[in-house]
């Protein structure tokens, strides 16, 4: 690294000029784009004080809210973390063709609008359709009800564990596994004592990701979930019927309560990315 | 003559979890993501190609994907050009604040969308901090077409910046040295020498912005206005559809999407096969 206090500029360096100009660009864009709209959750949700802000969290819709937003997330997050560590052994432990293929089937969910992914779940099992008229009939209605918001939050949060672990399982290679085979450990212990062990940072970050994106999730459960009040709207759904009704420091409180929780996520992500940066994937490691 | 085995579809392993794995994988896959886009397609397949065609040639429903596209694309060239600035200004600068700033960039990542849309309708409406701002000087932002472009910046901010972040951090100052010695002034280095080797990964993170904002729904809906044939995005057709339980013209609509995306994934894919050919490294 050039040390910038030498009295001459070494020719791999922009002038202090330029140096300065990009460094605002990009200050102020961050300013406008990113700042502000943090700092105008909190000011609205605190525009007529604190009291008023907590009291909108406490009453009973908002609190239904909360919780189901919070239950999703328990089944959705676990499902996908299950799944993107099936994934990821069967993808880098084994030698098949389609590899490629089945990793872009992985992927699909990032490419396809949350909207699109809502219709979807909706045409599947809406009770117009063939599964879901059976299921209604047999009292399990799927669409306008918990399984259809935790379907549709699991197929937009599907690929996050996944592509986290593929590129780290890649990396470390087979021959930890390997020996501890050849040792005669078995199938569960070579998983739980060679496997997990190394992964389990690449693994946090990605159930981190998973789960900020479930509990945030607007556009795919927006179009299966009916907006039953206390019964099937989450806390992004209540944002948006609260602030349709002009309720904005209700909107903002709930949003602050979110807000915070993407911050928070943030902030873990970017301890696991300077203290764990070598068991992340080589993408987060800057 | 000898023929070459074909490889068998799975090959042999020591490996435990096989049929586990796969299992999960394969039931989950289909369950969670195939078969409900499988369902999607069958809607349409009975609908009728015909009849979908009639639903998606309308003036209002060219009218919103137009819009979608346009205000997409501006956004992702606004993010191409801001993303490579901050990519590098976060990599090759030290100064006070730099970790924040490099920490803020993920934040469209974290912010639900719905909150990221009544934030700046906040701020951009004419009663809001910037959107009065702008009122002085005659700007009207929020439902208008103004608003949906910031909104789909917001959403796309990260891509760019995250894709290019690597690969600068790789750069051999070396190369950078040896055009300076051949003469070349900073400006010349910085275009013929660091561009090309950035933009490979500008290209992949601007198609990523682009395919992101084409499907965006919670973060536009609350500074769009929403008025038919002019604020009016794809999405939120698919959206009224359903709300007038129209399930064969929101199908129609989604498949149209549906191709707009996996046509834009073509070129995802193709734009990094090109930079692996090109520079080894994606």
């Amino acid at each position: 690294m050039s040390d910038t206090s030498l009295p001459f500029r070494p020719a791999t360096e922009e002038t202090p000029l330029t140096r300065r100009l990009l460094i605002g660009v990009a200050v102020l864009g961050l300013a406008l784009l990113v700042f502000a709209p943090l700092a105008a959750v909190f000011t609205e949700a605190l525009a007529d004080g604190w009291a008023a802000a907590l009291a909108s969290l406490g009453n009973h819709d908002a609190r239904s809210a909360i919780q189901l937003t919070l239950i999703i997330t328990a089944i959705a997050v676990p499902m996908n973390a299950a799944f993107g560590i099936a994934a990821a052994w069967f993808i880098t432990k084994f030698d098949f063709r389609g590899k490629a293929f089945l990793i872009t089937l992985i992927d699909l969910p990032f490419s396809v609008s949350p909207v699109v992914a809502g219709l979807c779940i909706v045409l599947m099992f809406g009770a117009n359709s063939l599964v879901g008229g059976w299921l209604v009939a047999h009292g399990f209605p799927i669409v306008f009800a918990l399984p259809g918001i935790v379907l549709a939050t699991m197929f937009v949060t599907f690929p996050f564990v996944a592509r986290e672990l593929i590129p780290v399982m890649i990396e470390q290679g087979r021959a930890e596994e390997e020996a501890a085979l050849t040792l005669g450990a078995g199938g569960w212990r070579v998983f739980w004592t060679v496997t997990l062990p190394n992964i389990r940072w690449a693994l946090l970050y990605g159930v981190l990701l998973c789960n900020a994106r479930a509990m945030g999730e607007f556009g795919a459960v927006a179009v299966v979930s009916g907006k039953i009040r206390g019964q099937t709207a989450t806390m992004p759904i209540t944002i948006e019927m609260l602030y349709n009704e002009y309720l904005s420091v209700a909107a903002f409180s709930m949003a602050a309560l979110l807000t915070a929780l993407a911050l928070l996520t943030l902030l873990l992500k970017t301890a696991l990315e300077r203290r764990h940066a070598d068991a992340l994937a080589a993408s987060h490691r800057h | 003559m000898l023929r070459t085995p074909r490889p068998p579809l799975i090959h042999r392993s020591p490996m435990p979890g096989l049929g586990l794995t796969m299992g999960i994988t394969i039931t989950m896959l289909s369950l969670v993501v195939l078969l409900p886009i499988g369902a999607l397609l069958a809607k349409g397949a009975s609908f009728g190609l015909g009849n979908m065609w009639d639903v998606v040639n309308r003036e209002r429903v060219w009218a919103a994907l137009f819009l979608s596209f346009r205000l997409s694309f501006l956004a992702a060239c606004f993010n191409l050009v801001f993303g490579v600035i901050l990519a590098w200004v976060l990599t090759r600068y030290r100064f006070p604040g730099r970790r924040l700033l490099d920490a803020a960039v993920d934040l469209p990542f974290a912010l639900p969308t719905a909150v990221a849309g009544i934030a700046l309708t906040a701020l951009y409406a004419p009663n809001g901090a910037f959107g009065a701002l702008a009122k002085e000087l005659g700007v009207k932002i929020a439902y208008t077409e103004w608003g949906i472009l910031i909104a789909l910046i917001f959403v796309g901010l990260p891509f760019v910046t995250r894709t290019v972040q690597p690969v600068v951090e790789e750069i051999d100052r070396e190369v950078e040295e040896a055009s300076a010695t051949l003469g070349a002034s900073r400006l010349h280095t910085l275009r013929r020498v660091i561009w090309p080797m950035l933009a490979p990964a500008a290209l992949t993170g601007f198609a990523l912005a682009l395919a992101r904002a084409v499907g965006e729904y919670g973060s536009v809906i609350f500074i769009a206005g929403n008025i038919p044939l002019s604020t009016e995005i794809a999405p939120l057709l698919i959206v009224i559809q359903l709300e007038e339980f129209n399930y064969d013209a929101a199908a129609a609509i989604g498949i149209a999407m549906l191709l707009i995306s996996f046509a834009m994934l073509l070129v995802i894919n193709l734009i990094q096969i090109w930079s692996r050919r090109r520079i080894g490294h994606v």
